[in-house]
């Protein structure tokens, strides 16, 4: 990192932070297009991934590419795209040679309208049921019976759907053969105006439900191919209202449905399905306290003088923390900055009665009067965790300034003054996603509330074995164990710090391995004196007789430093040589973030070999290596049925 | 902004055409990236910028800069002429 290049690369960065928060207030086709020219030459210093995108849309998607790419920058990537001739899905998707193949794209988006691949559900769908029922007459066995059964739904609509999804399964399948891109696909949108009216809840054949079969029909599909994911284009399109979401002009003339109003959160819908699969999600909320948590200032009303409670304003803070205690049960680490005496914040917590929000919530809590941003920069190192990670809240525009100035990879949101539209605020953040919440996500706040409080024991001794005896440490090792699946993409997904390589694996790429014969791999969960960390290193190792590799090595951030990272790799060197491996080999390759990993391999008895690219190859003689573990940790290997 | 200034910045941003080469004679037949799709999106950026909404049937036969102001005009916003330069 070259200092002298830094605050020139921040100058730039607050001033495209700008750029992208203004036309996230007005993204209008014009913003767009000045935004996009001032920041194209910039992409590449903003942008932490760059991706190869795939779009394949049943209707002209053109228009949508400058916003897809500004929201991918506001995300973090530098988006390129490739836009297929509008209703080339199949065929771009089976020929290996197609245009799409040629991109060689990350991602693959299928941007597919059922209202374009299957027009008559939509414009014709009463036509369509009473010929599917006067159809099934003939049909029907014996005169005798005299009853007549409703229209069968297979019959017209629902072989539609059925036609449809079969047409694009085996086009998905086709397209695994040759690629292995991720693909997202957009499920189906139901009519803004059903064609039975208000008749079509009861319907036989509910224009309605088929729709929701259909989508049943594409999450299903989607289980059933390897990184295939489904989009909920009907949630967002609800969310924008059905009836304004379409612009029949734009749509009758150009084949753009969408209302150019909506571009913006439809890119912006897509970047967040992308983000996280790349670990650019964010982790931490940063509240503030007066006028967040609570209304007015504690420090000037005391605590019964604050608006929290049953009725207005007081309600609109308690429906605020509730959509906050939200975010924590779904795995987000919340932290509090506030400029107050602590007394007068911790009495609110400890004795005010409609408080939702407690202090074992938060994993890190600042309390003072020093610049909001350097209690940031402390948060984020006790908590070992990027600082890119952390969204502040805060209802103050100058203290939401200062930290886009001075911590401009911090999100900063500014909170409305209206207390009744504060929930809303945090229901609409898009910048936390996950594609799965796992247990671990479910703790994760307390867990790294656990390790503020190592630190403070970690403060309060002197020599390291000491501390490291305090702990109390029991690993626990485990090969190939299926119940660590979803954990172990997704640590592959989150780690960027402590990473060989930052290589991400989706379920289907960490089930590959654990089936491979010639590959395993391990998980390691951490329990210490103040609880159970959960699954917290991952290692993929590749066998070969004489030598072992480490293809993928990464653990959690927030036990680092307690030497449980050596003890691991002793581990698997020891299982090496057992194996009858002369040599363990692994390979580091820097990244912006994972400078945590430099000097691992060597203070951990590797040598350095050829450098292959940006990459170096490391090598451990396992002939006299020292593998044992430390008296400090207990390594235990999981018996291959044992429970997580 | 005026409404002369507003459309050529409109015109600007989605044709890629400067600001100060933008004149009432500018059509789909001199700018090469005035093609279809950017003429749909040059309407509908049109609408956002002025807040209308412009009559359907005329949209399609509207690729000059001429066109576009009449097609403002039918909707009681006047914009001034636009010569070479000011």
């Amino acid at each position: 990192m070259n200092s002298e290049s830094q605050p020139s690369q921040q100058t730039t960065r607050v001033k495209a932070n700008a750029i992208l928060a203004e036309v996230d207030a007005q993204p209008t086709i014009v913003n767009v297009a000045k935004a996009s020219r001032k920041l194209a030459a910039l992409s590449d210093t903003l942008a932490k991934v760059s991706l190869r995108i795939g779009c394949l849309s049943s209707f002209t998607f053109d228009p949508l590419k400058p916003f897809l790419e500004l929201q991918g920058l506001r995300a973090g990537m530098a988006i390129e795209a490739y836009v297929a001739p509008y209703g080339q899905i199949e065929q771009q998707l089976i020929d290996a040679s197609s245009d799409l193949a040629a991109f060689r794209p990350d991602v693959v988006l299928l941007a597919v309208r059922l209202q374009d691949v299957c027009p008559a559900l939509y414009e014709a769908f009463n036509a369509l049921t009473a010929d599917a029922a006067t159809q099934s007459e003939p049909a029907r066995p014996r005169a005798g019976s005299s009853v007549s059964e409703p229209a069968r739904p297979r019959a017209g609509s629902s072989a539609l759907v059925d036609d449809w999804i079969t047409r694009l399964r085996s086009a998905l399948l086709t397209f695994r053969q040759h690629l292995t891109a991720r693909v997202l696909i957009q499920n189906y949108d139901m009519p803004a105006f059903p064609a039975a009216g208000i008749a079509d809840p009861r319907s036989p054949v509910s224009q309605c439900a088929t729709i929701t079969r259909a989508n049943e029909a594409l999450t299903e599909l989607a289980g059933s191919i390897e990184n295939a994911h489904v989009m909920d284009y009907e949630g967002l399109v609800s969310r924008h209202g059905r009836r304004d979401w379409q612009d029949p002009r734009t749509a009758l003339f150009a084949r753009i449905p969408i209302a150019p109003e909506h571009y913006w959160h439809l890119a912006g819908f897509y970047v967040r399905h992308i983000r996280p699969l790349y670990g650019l999600s964010k982790k931490v909320l940063v509240l503030d306290a007066d006028n967040t948590l609570w209304g007015g200032v504690v420090g000037d009303v005391g605590l019964d003088g604050i608006a929290l409670g049953h009725d207005y304003p007081g309600n609109a803070f308690v429906a605020f923390q509730k959509r906050v205690l939200e975010l924590y049960h779904r795995g987000v680490i919340l932290c509090l900055a506030s400029k107050n005496e602590p007394g007068a914040v911790e009495e609110v917590f400890d004795k005010h009665p409609d408080m939702v929000l407690r202090a074992e919530h938060f994993a890190a809590t600042r309390i003072n009067w020093d610049p909001k941003p350097q209690n940031i920069r402390q948060m984020a190192a006790d908590l070992n965790l990027g600082i890119d990670s952390f969204v502040f809240v805060d209802d103050s525009a100058v203290e939401c300034e200062l930290m886009r100035t001075a911590l401009p990879d911090v999100l900063s949101v500014t909170l409305p003054s209206d207390p009744a539209r504060l929930p809303g605020v945090i229901e609409s953040l898009d910048c936390f996603d996950q594609w799965t919440i796992s247990a671990e996500d479910r703790k994760r706040g307390r867990l790294y509330r656990s390790q503020v409080e190592r630190s403070e024991l970690q403060a309060a001794t002197v020599d390291m074995p000491t501390f490291y005896r305090q702990l109390e440490m029991r690993m626990t090792v485990f090969v190939d164990h299926a119940a660590h699946v979803a954990r172990a993409s997704q640590m592959t997904n989150r780690t960027n710090q402590f990473n060989m390589h930052t290589i991400r694996c989706s379920e289907d790429d960490i089930r590959r391995f654990m089936e491979a014969d010639d590959h395993h791999v391990v998980t390691l969960v951490l329990k210490d004196r103040f609880g159970d960390n959960g699954v917290v290193g991952l290692a993929v190792v590749r066998m070969a007789r004489t030598e072992w590799v480490l293809h993928m090595f990464l653990m959690s951030c927030r036990v680092l430093g307690r030497t449980v990272e050596q003890t691991f790799v002793g581990w698997l060197a020891e299982q090496a040589r057992k194996a009858g491996a002369k040599r363990l080999s692994a390979e580091f390759l820097p990244t912006a973030k994972n400078k945590p990993f430099v000097g691992f391999y060597q203070e951990r008895g590797f040598t350095a070999a050829e450098a292959d690219g940006d990459a170096r190859q490391w090598v451990w003689d396992l002939t006299d290596a020292e593998t044992a573990p430390p008296d400090w940790i207990d390594v235990i290997a999981a018996s291959p049925d044992d429970a997580s | 902004m005026d409404n002369s200034r507003k459309l050529r910045s409109t015109i600007s941003a989605i044709l890629g055409v400067p600001e100060d080469q933008i004149t009432d004679d500018l059509s789909s037949e001199t700018v090469d990236t005035w093609d279809s799709l950017n003429h749909i999106n040059l309407i509908s950026a049109i609408e956002q910028e002025f807040g209308v909404t412009l009559a359907t049937d005329d949209l399609a036969d509207s690729q000059s800069v001429r066109k576009l102001k009449a097609l403002l005009a039918d909707r009681g916003i006047e914009v001034k002429a636009i010569a070479n330069s000011e």
